[in-house]
């Protein structure tokens, strides 16, 4: 089943459309399904021009396709736990919060808290992500435990803060702060980035590009060649954060 | 006027001896009444289990530190949200629910009456404005003294008299309720980073012991006539090995009041260890049983804890940091001035670890060794040892062996040689249930005579109907049907009018704040005394004429004057 | 008439011992207050009556007209923001919050741009604090990491601190040292016993070299961390874990900086590290005067202590998203109820510029700088000096303001109490 959701104009175009109930499993139900806009609920026919194309009889048979203005959509794909999702433009926040199966492509940019605390499954974002993408929640000790998420852009600060377990790749340059608090899994980020894993206490970030402003409470344990897959890198190997315990390792390529 | 008829009742109210008598409950205007016209609203309660409203002897729903827990959880205000709908406010929370959530899942179980189980009295203020905000429940607050230093003062120059006068003041000047005592010594010592490691130890600076501000708290308790007794959390909460200060402790008390206990001693549960770490921690809850068996003069409460997570609160500020250097979450302390401590960290009670299995066990066992239900109350020191909403699930386990087994089958397997509940054969009956959770409670706080905690004529209308049949009901078997009856009444009943039906509040609230004004001479009213005064201006940083909690604070105060034996 | 003990309404430091000389409905003199408090009691550019914008000019309207008007643009915004709340007291806080579960609004306070950061910091690592007669009566080491009390927070110095004799210090000039951290010199740092100067930006790392030093990795540590000498560090921590009580207090120069809350995050990491060895304390330099009282009462009665948003029903709480900057930034809301604050002197061009797009509305004594971006402004009584109510000091300690005559205002209170109940009204129980 495919199912196409295509924005329709709107009065005030800036109000954040709330649409959890954007998952592919909803959809073997029917088109029947609310959203938020704002503190108004609507029916996703008041937003969306709608078409369906084929069956499905499970979830993972479901292919939706965002099309339009849907870049003040938000939380499109929590929960999920099949499918497929396809944004054609830009996504609002929390796309994929919490899904632990499936997969999102967002062919243009994603606002903040991509992936927040997902479990499993696959986003691939080919422009840029916001800040916090594959964060954790506030106050929670653990954020992204599983799955993959990979940015073909630029991510914004604090990517893959609390990261405990999956892998999260970012092709572009990362912020500041990236990997703050890291636990384990592993980040790599082929760009630039400054400050990385403040406070880790485990886990791995890889580097290629350059790093700014190194913190002072990382121990260099010298150049070593690291397997990536499946090629040799050279990198230079940091223990840290020894501000806190010390366990996680930083690599910076050279 | 308003009245109202329940009808069918099975009544079961051991403050007045009757145990599961069908009969009609009559109320006028709030009160239990012996009849009422033929005018009176009637509900039939069609034979179900009929109780005075739930009593919560120790609770930690209000104040500056429980605040502080839900400001600090974001993670656990988001397990538990509803949304505003009718009359009910939005509520947050699992552990630390907002105060309205508190107020109604309290509601819906069928409590009428709660104690605050902390208050600091600098920041009585704060714990009067969120009692207002938790409009379904009468409310109390426990006033703290562990490390006050007027009455460290007064209790190293032996002057039982000049401490009991200080409390008046504190007591009036916060609109508490009760004496409490975390940790005595403990929390003055924190004040540096340190603690007392027995009650013989001295508190740095004072002079005195914890032993000496017990006893004396509890002789100047009954100089003011107080409705409560002292309300003491021990020294050495959560170590091993603590049992012995819990059992030197009660060797400590004198009988004093015909019509309640001398001292109650909250969360019994967390001073019940044997042993000398972690790894050789048992059970020592046959030995502190034999002395409260052996000691008429006492009250416990279990402090009970459930598996799962929630978050500890308490004012003894000592031991969260001990407990935060086991778990290495997240840690916050709050020491006033002056008067005590506080800290907060959340916990996960694991089935996994032998240690919280023992302590899982130790709470029960304390329940089913104590030979007279009227001397063990039922509570996990919410949300210390579980949030309240696991009540139901402890009454169905003291209730019947058989869930007890299948709960023991799941802890950890050590744990069986070190506790003593797999040999307890021991099931509670819906009397002593009863008993448990709201007649002893009442009885122990000193407030049957303001109408709580029973159902005679002249009482408060706070009455629970739970949908539960108990002739038809085996709770040795068929426990998942108590746990949903109490989990859930068919009406709450607060004075005279029905606040909650079938889990959900049909109107909005408006509690009372009961408090204790002991009337003193003159001579021992401390605004006067000069020495008081003077170390009260230079030491605290608010000014004494700003100090006491104003009367707007309680719109609907109801006030214990006591006449002081001074 | 002469009025003792007041509460001086201004910073988070709420001293209560002000002496107030009354005349009528004037203040004529503020005895015992800092500057910035005479000027609070005396200072008078008060708003006569409500007043609402036609066009380029503005007209008077009745109270009731503008209540009206008030409960009917948030009645028909799909997205309102209640914003401000910390000039005013708990009980009209507590409105506030019913409202906005009751009108599905966003409702924020001001410590969205200022001690926001040390909330969420808290969030992730809890806080270690005590109430300032704990500082007064028992430190002998002080730390202020990015504030600057003696202009900010004039008494905080000799009330609570560096010049407060306490119970078990008795001579507080002489026996307390004082630690200064800052980007500058300040006139704080200027009577250190040890100033820290930090390169902008710097404090993260500073304060992880200082919890690395105390955790006994001091030879790791590079010899200059952010402008910092590595043996001034080791200086540092050897006096703070030699304190017998120490207290840090940190401003809008660690919350504001960059890293934000990760900066006061390491510093409570640093304050629990502490712990091992001493007595160590931590606290947040609140500004206005009840911005801790309007965290309590969110926080109370919905769960979170600011940024709370209600268009779901359940209450929702995310910084960055439901946090009045990034909300306006957005252009997002379409309506915004202003309560006792000026964001329009606080906020970025760009926040202003849509706070002024739409219908905004002002409750607040005084003409300021958002009366200009305002639809309409209701003046009210000011809390504390002719209203009265709770405020929670900076450590948490609430107490009640005073009200010192009677004023020809109704007090904000009120008023909200009347829009509440029209939206009550029309939304139904």
């Amino acid at each position: 089943m495919k199912v196409i959701l295509e924005t329709k104009p709107r009065k005030k175009p800036r109000i954040p459309i709330e649409a959890e109930t954007i998952i592919p499993q909803n959809f073997l139900r029917g088109t029947d399904i609310t959203v938020f806009e704002g503190n108004k609920e609507r029916v996703l026919d008041d937003l969306f021009y709608i078409s369906v194309e084929g069956p499905a009889v499970s979830p993972d048979q479901v292919e939706i396709i965002l099309r339009g203005d849907t870049g003040m959509i938000k939380r499109v794909g929590e929960y999920m736990n099949a499918g497929r999702i396809v944004v054609e433009g830009d996504i609002g926040m929390h796309c994929g919060n919490f899904m632990s199966a499936g997969e999102i492509v967002i062919q243009g940019n994603a606002d903040s808290w991509l992936g927040r605390e997902m479990r499993g499954g696959k986003i691939t974002c080919l422009g840029n992500a916001g800040h916090y993408c594959a964060a954790g929640y506030r106050g929670e000790k653990r954020g992204v435990r599983g799955g993959r998420i990979e940015v073909m852009g630029n991510a914004g600060d604090f990517t893959a803060e609390y990261l405990s377990g999956g892998e999260v790749r970012i092709h572009g340059n990362a912020g500041d702060l990236a990997g703050v608090e890291l636990r384990e899994g592993t980040l790599v980020i082929e760009g630039s980035c400054s400050r990385p894993c403040g406070n880790m206490t485990g886990g791995t970030c890889m580097v290629f590009g350059k790093i700014n402003d190194l913190l002072p409470t990382f121990k260099s344990l010298g150049i070593k060649e690291v397997d990536f897959e499946g090629k040799k890198v050279r990198m230079e190997i940091f223990r840290g954060d020894v501000a806190n315990r010390g366990k996680g390792t930083l690599m910076r390529a050279v | 006027m308003s009245e109202l008829l329940i009808r069918n009742a099975c009544v079961i109210d051991p403050l007045n001896g009757i145990n599961g008598e069908i009969m009609d409950i009559s109320i006028r205007d709030g009160r239990i009444v012996e009849e009422v016209s033929g005018n009176a609203q009637v509900i039939d309660a069609a034979g179900c289990l009929t109780l005075p409203g739930g009593v919560d002897s120790h609770t930690h729903v209000c104040g500056t530190k429980v605040n502080f827990g839900r400001y600090m959880s974001p993670e656990d205000m988001r397990a538990g949200r509803t949304a505003r709908n009718g009359c009910m406010h939005v509520t947050s929370g699992y552990s630390v629910p907002t105060t309205f959530g508190n107020s109604y899942r309290y509601s819906n179980m069928g409590y009428t009456t709660l104690l605050e189980g902390a208050m600091a009295p600098l920041e009585a203020r704060h714990t009067h404005e969120e009692f207002t905000a938790t409009p379904h429940q009468d409310m109390m607050a426990n006033t703290l003294f562990d490390g006050n230093w007027a009455i460290m003062e007064a209790v190293r120059d032996k002057d039982v008299r000049r401490t009991a006068a200080v409390v008046a003041w504190y007591l009036k000047a916060a609109r508490g309720f009760a004496i409490k005592l975390t940790n005595p010594g403990g929390t003055e010592a924190w004040g540096w980073g340190e603690d007392v490691s027995g009650i013989h130890d001295t508190v740095p600076n004072f002079e005195v012991t914890p032993a000496e501000i017990i006893g004396t708290m509890i002789r100047a308790n009954e100089v003011l006539r107080l409705p409560h007794s002292v309300h003491l959390h021990c020294n050495n909460l959560g170590v091993p090995g603590n049992y012995q200060t819990t059992l030197d402790t009660i060797g400590l008390v004198p009988d004093l009041n015909k019509t309640r206990q001398s001292l109650y001693l909250t969360h019994v549960q967390f001073h019940s260890y044997g042993g000398t770490t972690w790894r050789d921690i048992d059970s020592k809850s046959e030995e502190i049983c034999k002395a409260v068996n052996n000691t008429p003069q006492v009250t416990i409460d279990m402090g009970q804890i459930m598996f799962g997570r929630t978050t500890t609160m308490t004012a003894d500020g000592p031991m969260e940091f001990k407990l935060y250097m086991l778990h290495r979450n997240k840690w916050s302390n709050h020491d006033v001035e002056l008067e005590t401590g506080s800290g907060i960290i959340p916990v996960y009670y694991f089935r996994k670890s032998m240690v919280n299995c023992v302590m899982w066990a130790i709470g029960l066992e304390l329940a089913l060794l104590t030979k007279n239900p009227w001397q063990c109350l039922l509570s996990t020191d919410n949300p210390n040892g579980a949030p309240f909403v696991k009540y139901p699930e402890i009454i169905a386990l003291l209730m019947s062996k058989k869930l007890r087994d299948q709960e023991c089958a799941l802890l950890e397997p050590r744990t069986e040689h070190h506790v003593p509940l797999f040999a307890i054969d021991r099931e509670l009956d819906w009397n002593e249930i009863a008993i448990m959770t709201r007649s002893a409670q009442a009885k122990a706080l000193g407030i049957r005579d303001i109408g709580k905690g029973h159902l005679a004529p002249g009482a408060e209308a706070d009455v629970a109907i739970y949908p539960l049949k108990t002739s038809e009901i085996d709770p040795s078997t068929q426990y998942q049907q108590v746990i949903a009856g109490f989990s859930r009444t068919k009406f709450t009943i607060k004075r005279g009018r029905v606040v909650s039906r079938n889990g959900e509040v049909i109107v909005d609230g408006a509690n009372s704040t009961i408090w204790v004004k002991p009337k003193v001479p003159e001579e021992y009213n401390l605004s006067n005394d000069p020495d008081f005064v003077r170390k009260f201006q230079e030491y605290y940083t608010v000014r004494m004429s700003n100090y006491p909690v104003q009367d707007v604070y309680l719109p609907r105060g109801v006030c214990i004057e006591t006449e002081a034996d001074l | 008439m002469r009025i003792e003990d007041v509460i001086c309404p201004f910073c988070g430091c709420l001293c209560d011992d002000l002496v107030v000389e009354v005349q009528g409905t004037t203040v004529v003199s503020v005895e015992n207050g800092c500057t910035l408090a005479h000027e609070k009691f005396t200072g008078d550019n008060r708003l006569q009556a409500p007043i609402k914008r036609d066009g380029r000019t503005w007209h008077p309207v009745s109270y009731d007209e503008a209540i009206e008007t008030t409960a009917q643009i948030l009645l028909e915004a799909d997205r309102p923001l209640l914003y401000g709340w910390s000039g005013t007291n708990g009980e009209a806080q507590s409105i506030g919050v019913h409202l906005a579960e009751l009108l599905g609004a966003v409702i924020d306070n001001t410590s969205t741009v200022c001690h926001g950061p040390s909330i969420m910091a808290i969030q992730e690592v809890g806080h270690p604090g005590c109430t300032l007669g704990q500082v007064k009566n028992r430190a002998d080491v002080i730390v202020y990491w990015g504030a600057n009390p003696i202009e900010a927070h004039p008494r905080h110095m000799s009330r609570y601190t560096t010049y407060a004799d306490g119970f078990f210090v008795k001579g507080a000039f002489l026996e307390r040292k004082v630690i200064v951290a800052d980007v500058r010199e300040t006139e704080t740092s200027n009577i250190a016993d040890e100033f820290m100067h930090i390169e902008p930006g710097g404090d993260y790392a500073v304060l992880s070299a200082l919890r690395a030093i105390v955790r006994g990795k001091a030879d790791i540590i590079p010899s200059y961390v952010s402008g910092v000498a590595r043996e001034q560090l080791v200086r540092v921590a050897e006096m703070c874990m030699n304190a017998k009580f120490g207290a840090i207090f940190f401003g809008l120069g660690l919350t504001m900086s960059r890293g934000k809350y990760k900066n006061i995050r390491n510093a409570v990491e640093l304050t629990e590290e502490l712990n091992r060895f001493t007595k160590f304390t931590i606290s947040p330099m609140r500004g206005h005067w009840n911005v801790y009282g309007s965290n309590e009462v969110f926080t109370w009665i919905s769960g979170y202590p600011f940024a709370v948003d209600f268009a779901r029903g359940i209450a929702f709480y995310n910084p960055g998203e439901t946090t009045s900057i990034d909300i306006l930034r957005r252009g997002e809301c379409d309506a915004c109820l202003v309560v006792a604050s000026d964001p329009g002197a606080h906020f970025p061009k760009q926040c202003c510029r849509h706070l002024a797009e739409i219908p905004t509305i002002l409750i607040d004594p005084h003409v300021n700088v958002t009366t200009h971006l305002s639809h309409l402004q209701i003046p009210v009584a000011v809390t504390g000096i002719d209203s009265e109510g709770t405020a929670y000091r900076m450590d948490g300690v609430p107490i009640r303001t005073r009200m010192l005559y009677k004023s020809r205002y109704p007090s904000d209170r009120e008023i909200l109490e009347k829009i509440y109940q029209i939206v009550l009204k029309e939304k139904g129980p």
